[in-house]
């Protein structure tokens, strides 16, 4: 098995290029840019929203609750008579403390959620995309899993969708 | 400066590629130079000397320091409170600005991200030393010690710990999810062991779709916690006076009237900082006079609603007819602390408001005075509220005259420095202006010109 990687410098031939591959079956590829292009994320995922979200909103309901049973659990603990009919649960002051618990906990799941859904840290990854120009100024893009007929009719293709750079390289299992 | 950054249209050169934005802006790492290191011996002689005053203090403890009894809240007080404020601007550019999807954030926000930072380990030296036995600092976390006994949650000062750590945590993590495709970028522009640091910082980062997809989506979060979260605290620390029965502190007014000094002083700190650094490193595509005129109207606006607060806090005192409260506001502004306010009014109230002419707020150098002057008054604002108040309680016999020692300026000292140092080692091994979303600004390479990207 092989893989097709190409590098352009232009995002419109990239974007004809991802909807070549799309049409023409070809669905396991990944696209690298510079900088975030709301454009190619459209066009490869379709308005698909990011599942980060359901870690937010984990993160932020558990510190929320953590945050006000923290208060409340340990006042009730220690009940001390407070004269003047003060609660020993009081909804105003321990708000806070909830509220900054939501943003913290909030916070630090989608942190864990990020780094879940881009598989970071990562050491070894995607040995076509270790190209110092990926991070400077051209797009790239990888086809993977192809056998030699098609990567090399996948190679041409993205040659003439305007790729200014080409080449066909071994497979994760070859 | 050439004549299109001036113009208040010009954000970023549009004629700019990718690879120059990289080249640019990584282009004044690491280099040494004669300025820097002079800015770095000065920092290092501050920390030096106010390293000797804490030590002073922490061998013959607080009574070293100029308290005056029933003043003890005072210089250290003063000081958390001024440097948490300036940390404000940074989450208001970096996560309020970026969530109005404002353009102009783009040059500034980066450094003012981690001017906040700095601005938060800065302040967050003060309580402990505020509190004088700083080896028993950890008690303010809650866990349960030997007797099982717990803070008390329904203390300001505890909501402060909670409001203070996680603003620090959240500005963290936002500031190094910001920089980790600038680490990339930089990890592929080094060599040997420079660049396998900057690799490990990037954690692999490779640009991919499904990285940027899921990166975007975790940053607009990130931004709508910080967006609350930064008034939040500011809120907070007001109530650390406001909740307090004493003259001149007890008042609602006070968390808005926090939030808009905060803001105030951080968006002057943000002109402070980046005018020379964007001169020192000819950065003028990427930050020049339109990014500071914006930073100018910020504080044009918070500044008013300052004044604002001023004025309503003085009749409210008026109108309330107590004594006690009418009391503090004429003696602040007349009795022996007269010079602090009048140095906070003339320096928040009087002098920005040169900035509503045009000129004044394009010239690069009355931006930066007058934006140092905003600084030192914000310091000033907050030990007029916290000395005068405390020096002039209910009990007239126990009035006093607080003034800091010089183990308390030497401190202060300290703190400057402290946040200089960061910030100077800060601008040499980090890109200070945020290399992809510079990028973001510029219109896209297109082969077949005119045909806009599907």
């Amino acid at each position: 098995m092989s893989n097709v990687k190409a590098i352009f410098s232009h995002l419109d031939c990239l974007v004809d290029a991802i909807d070549g591959m799309k049409q023409s079956g070809h669905s396991d590829f990944a696209v690298t840019a510079p900088l975030p292009r709301h454009e190619l994320e459209e066009l490869i995922y379709e308005g698909e929203p990011s599942p980060i979200r359901w870690f937010t909103l984990t993160g932020a309901l558990f510190g929320g609750t953590m945050g006000f049973s923290l208060c409340s659990l340990t006042h009730l603990n220690w009940p001390m008579i407070i004269p003047a009919g003060k609660p020993l649960v009081s909804i105003p002051a321990f708000i806070v403390i909830a509220f900054e618990s939501t943003v913290l906990f909030g916070c630090l799941a989608t942190l864990v959620g990020l780094l879940y859904h881009c598989r970071l840290p990562a050491k070894d990854m995607d040995p076509e995309f270790d190209d110092p120009r990926l991070s400077d100024d051209v797009f790239g893009m990888v086809v993977r899993n192809l056998d030699d007929s098609t990567a090399a009719s996948v190679k041409s293709a993205l040659d003439e969708f305007g790729a200014v750079e080409t080449s066909i390289t071994g497979g994760k299992d070859a | 400066m050439s004549n299109d950054v001036n113009n208040a249209e010009a954000q970023v050169d549009t004629s700019l590629t990718y690879g120059q934005v990289t080249q640019d802006v990584l282009a004044p790492l690491f280099g040494l130079s004669r300025g820097y290191l002079f800015g770095l011996t000065l920092a290092l002689l501050g920390l030096a000397y106010g390293g000797w005053c804490i030590l002073q203090q922490l061998v013959w403890g607080l009574g070293v320091a100029g308290y005056s009894q029933p003043v003890f809240w005072g210089l250290y007080i003063t000081t958390f409170v001024f440097w948490i404020g300036i940390g404000h601007a940074g989450t208001l550019i970096s996560a309020v600005l970026f969530l109005f999807r404002s353009k102009w954030r783009t040059g500034v926000y980066r450094a003012a991200e981690a001017m906040t930072i700095f601005a938060v380990m800065t302040a967050a030296l003060f309580p402990a030393l505020h509190v004088g036995r700083m080896w028993n600092a950890y008690w303010l976390f809650p866990y349960p010690n030997q007797r099982q006994l717990w803070q008390n949650f329904k203390s300001p000062l505890m909501w402060d710990v909670f409001a203070v750590s996680t603003y620090f945590t959240v500005s963290t993590i936002f500031f190094y999810i910001g920089l980790i495709p600038d680490f990339a970028a930089m990890r592929d522009r080094t060599r040997g062991i420079i660049s396998r640091m900057y690799g490990s910082l990037a954690i692999g980062w490779r640009g991919t779709d499904r990285q940027w997809r899921h990166y975007m989506a975790a940053y607009g979060f990130f931004a709508a916690f910080a967006t609350p979260l930064v008034l939040s605290v500011h809120s907070v620390v007001s109530w650390d006076f406001a909740m307090a029965l004493t003259a001149g502190w007890h008042s609602t007014l006070f968390p808005p009237y926090f939030v808009a000094g905060a803001i105030f002083s951080g968006c002057a700190m943000v002109i402070t900082l980046m005018l020379p650094l964007s001169l020192f490193f000819k950065w003028d595509r990427y930050i020049n006079v339109w990014h500071f005129e914006h930073l100018a109207k910020m504080c044009l606006l918070t500044g008013g609603i300052l004044t604002y607060a001023y004025l309503t806090e003085h009749f409210i005192a008026w109108y309330s007819d107590n004594p006690y409260e009418w009391g503090i506001f004429v003696f602040r502004a007349v009795g022996d602390y007269w010079w602090v306010f009048w140095i906070m009014v003339s320096c928040n109230c009087i002098i920005p408001l040169i900035w509503w002419f045009k000129k004044a707020r394009t010239n690069l150098w009355c931006l930066w005075i007058v934006s140092i002057f905003i600084n030192i008054g914000m310091w000033f604002e907050r030990f007029n509220i916290i000395a005068s108040s405390l020096a002039h309680q209910f009990d007239p016999a126990s009035w006093t005259y607080y003034l800091p020692n010089y183990i308390e300026i030497g401190v202060l000292i300290f703190s400057f420095s402290w946040f200089f140092l960061w910030f100077l080692l800060f601008v040499k091994v980090m890109p200070s202006v945020a290399i992809a979303e510079v990028k973001e600004l510029l219109p896209p390479p297109l082969k077949y010109k005119g045909e806009a990207a599907k």
